[in-house]
């Protein structure tokens, strides 16, 4: 449901409980003015009562006839009052109540009859006169203070009533209002995630329903959007793979004219100068040829290496011993460009568990692009160490050299980038990547123009269950 | 009359190898450099008729050694040699007042003939 709706709903249910409310009120109020109406009459009736209790008092007293008469009158009266005001006095008290009412009224006015009739001093009917007189004060002074009773009862629970529903509704705003909240703030940490992810370049549909609300529309625009780029995406891999295609085609093409150009220049000279050669002169001819198809099958060979990269075999081994025996492999390179050395190995580092001959491949490309990147008198530094967490070992390449150009530095793993122009394949730092991916280790690399480069490896440390 | 000298300039040994050993067949005197800073010492202190140099060269390039020749010699003649088949290379070299352009592989044949050219032009 749109959360639009959900408010309009707990605003309808509001309105509808305090329109109940009220109704109720209203129907108090009135109940209240009908019993404070009853409670009036009442009030005279009582009255009369009273001072029929008084003439009866003055007769017995003083044997006065006009009071028996009065009474009479009273009763006569009172009757009338009743009959005017029963309808309001029967939805007060109830018609069984008034009833009883009039009975007693009726009965007391017959003893009244009888006592003018019959009194010859007889105590008998005097007592009768006098409890009926009193039974029907009674009933009506117990009904009156009945009937006030029920009225402070009604504004009590009036009271109660709005406090309560005023509670009710508080709690219901609360409720709603929380609801709705939460339900705001969840898609929105949805909406946050799904950005978040294709900031890391995840364009992958969001799992979990779409929720059925304004913000479900906002995640579906969001998907459609990291379809979107997901497919430009593609295109721009696609773009890049054709690219790269170009680089390496133009790459290999020259890797292989030079061996193409010395073979076709010494079959040139064999066949024109063959009368003037000597067999020796052939035989050299010949062995330098072969010398070049070597060159052309060595170039043939890495491309294959490069499209077909090996699974490592993995072994538990010492990371300084690889370091030293890259530094022995490229020796030579090193003191032909004049090369200060500096190791700085961590000797008790954990061992880790590699492809020695993968990951000395990769210290002999990072040796030799470092080599390539200083003057003579350069400086390479390579050290070794645990990292900060104890879980992998971390060794730094270093040099002294040129440094890579800040907007190289995100494509220099990329397969055929290279700054070296020619005699760089682009393959080196592709295939360390790899390399390095494949032992579930990390290569980064930092670089500051005029100042130097350094190539940080991560391998994790060996751990019971690697073999 | 004086044999004419020929320098060769290119960093695979094989080419000058083998431009040697066909121009020295013709009589010519050649001197052959894997790259280009030793070849302009050598230049300085003696002419050359024809130059044949590689275009794409470590340091200092063909066009370099181009510059420096015509400076220090405005009749020797130069010939490029290069193994990108480029067009846009070509025309670069061409405009340079190069004599000629060769692609590889090189056809050594064309390439005498060139000289040839290039020599009797100069007299």
């Amino acid at each position: 449901m749109k959360i639009e709706n959900r408010i309009i709903l707990s605003n309808i249910f509001n309105i509808a409980l305090i329109l109940l409310i009220g109704f109720f009120a209203i129907q108090n109020l009135n109940l209240m003015l009908t019993k404070l109406r009853f409670v009036e009459i009442a009030d005279d009736l009582n009255a009369s009562f009273l001072e029929m209790r008084l003439s009866e008092k003055n007769y017995f007293l003083y044997h006065d006839e006009t009071a028996l008469s009065d009474i009479r009158e009273k009763i006569d009266s009172t009757m009338q009052s009743i009959e005017l005001a029963s309808k309001d006095i029967g939805r007060a008290v109830g018609e069984d109540n008034l009833n009883l009412l009039k009975s007693h009224l009726k009965n007391y006015s017959e003893v009244v009859e009888e006592v003018r009739r019959d009194y010859r001093g007889d105590s008998g009917l005097e007592l009768r006169f006098r409890s009926e007189g009193k039974r029907l004060r009674e009933f009506s002074s117990t009904m009156t203070q009945l009937e006030r009773k029920g009225v402070n009862n009604i504004i009590s629970t009036s009271k109660n009533i709005l406090l309560y529903s005023f509670f009710v509704i508080l709690a219901m705003a609360i409720v709603v209002s929380h609801f709705i909240s939460q339900r705001i703030l969840h898609s929105l940490r949805e909406i946050q995630k799904l950005a978040k992810s294709i900031s890391l370049g995840n364009f992958n549909k969001p799992e979990g329903v779409i929720p059925d609300d304004e913000f479900g529309s906002v995640i579906a625009a969001i998907n459609s959007m990291s379809e979107e780029l997901r497919n430009r995406e593609e295109e721009l891999i696609q773009s890049k793979k054709l690219a790269s295609l170009g680089i390496l085609t133009a790459g290999v093409a020259h890797e292989l004219t030079n061996p193409l150009n010395n073979i076709s220049m010494i079959a040139q000279n064999y066949v024109e100068l063959y009368e003037k050669l000597s067999t020796e002169n052939r035989i050299e001819l010949m062995n330098k040829v072969q010398a070049e198809t070597e060159r052309i099958e060595k170039i043939v060979r890495n491309l294959l290496d490069f499209s077909r990269p090996k699974e490592p075999d993995l072994k538990e081994a010492d990371i300084n011993d690889v370091v030293r025996n890259a530094l022995r492999l490229t020796q030579n390179t090193l003191d032909v460009s004049n090369i200060n050395v500096k190791l700085a190995i961590e000797p008790l580092v954990p061992h880790v568990f590699i492809d020695e001959q993968q990951i000395q491949q990769v210290f002999v490309n990072l040796i030799v692009n470092a080599v390539q990147a200083m003057q003579p008198g350069g400086e390479l530094s390579i050290k070794t160490r645990l990292n900060a967490g104890k879980d992998s070992v971390e060794i730094d390449v270093s040099d002294t050299g040129k440094g890579i150009l800040h907007e190289f530095l995100p494509h220099i793993f990329d397969p055929f980038f290279s700054t070296k122009g020619i005699g760089g394949t682009g393959l080196g730092l592709s295939v360390s990547y790899g390399i390095i991916k494949k032992h579930k280790g990390n290569i980064k690399v930092e670089s500051t123009a005029g100042i130097g480069t350094t190539f940080t490896i991560e391998l994790p440390v060996v751990r019971k269950g690697d073999y | 009359m004086d044999r004419y000298r020929i320098m060769v300039i290119d960093d695979e040994k094989i080419v000058g190898d083998m431009a040697k050993m066909s121009l020295e067949q013709e009589g010519y005197i050649v001197e052959t450099f894997l790259n280009a800073e030793p070849a302009l010492v050598r230049l300085k202190e003696e002419k050359f008729d024809v130059v044949v140099t590689d275009l794409k060269m470590k340091g200092i390039d063909g066009m370099e050694v181009l510059r420096t020749v015509k400076r220090l010699y405005p009749e020797t003649r130069v010939i490029m040699i290069t193994a990108f088949a480029n067009l846009d290379a070509a025309i670069e070299a061409l405009r340079g007042d190069v004599h000629d352009f060769f692609p590889k592989p090189v056809k050594i044949k064309e390439l005498k003939a060139s000289i040839q050219r290039a020599l009797s032009k100069q007299k």
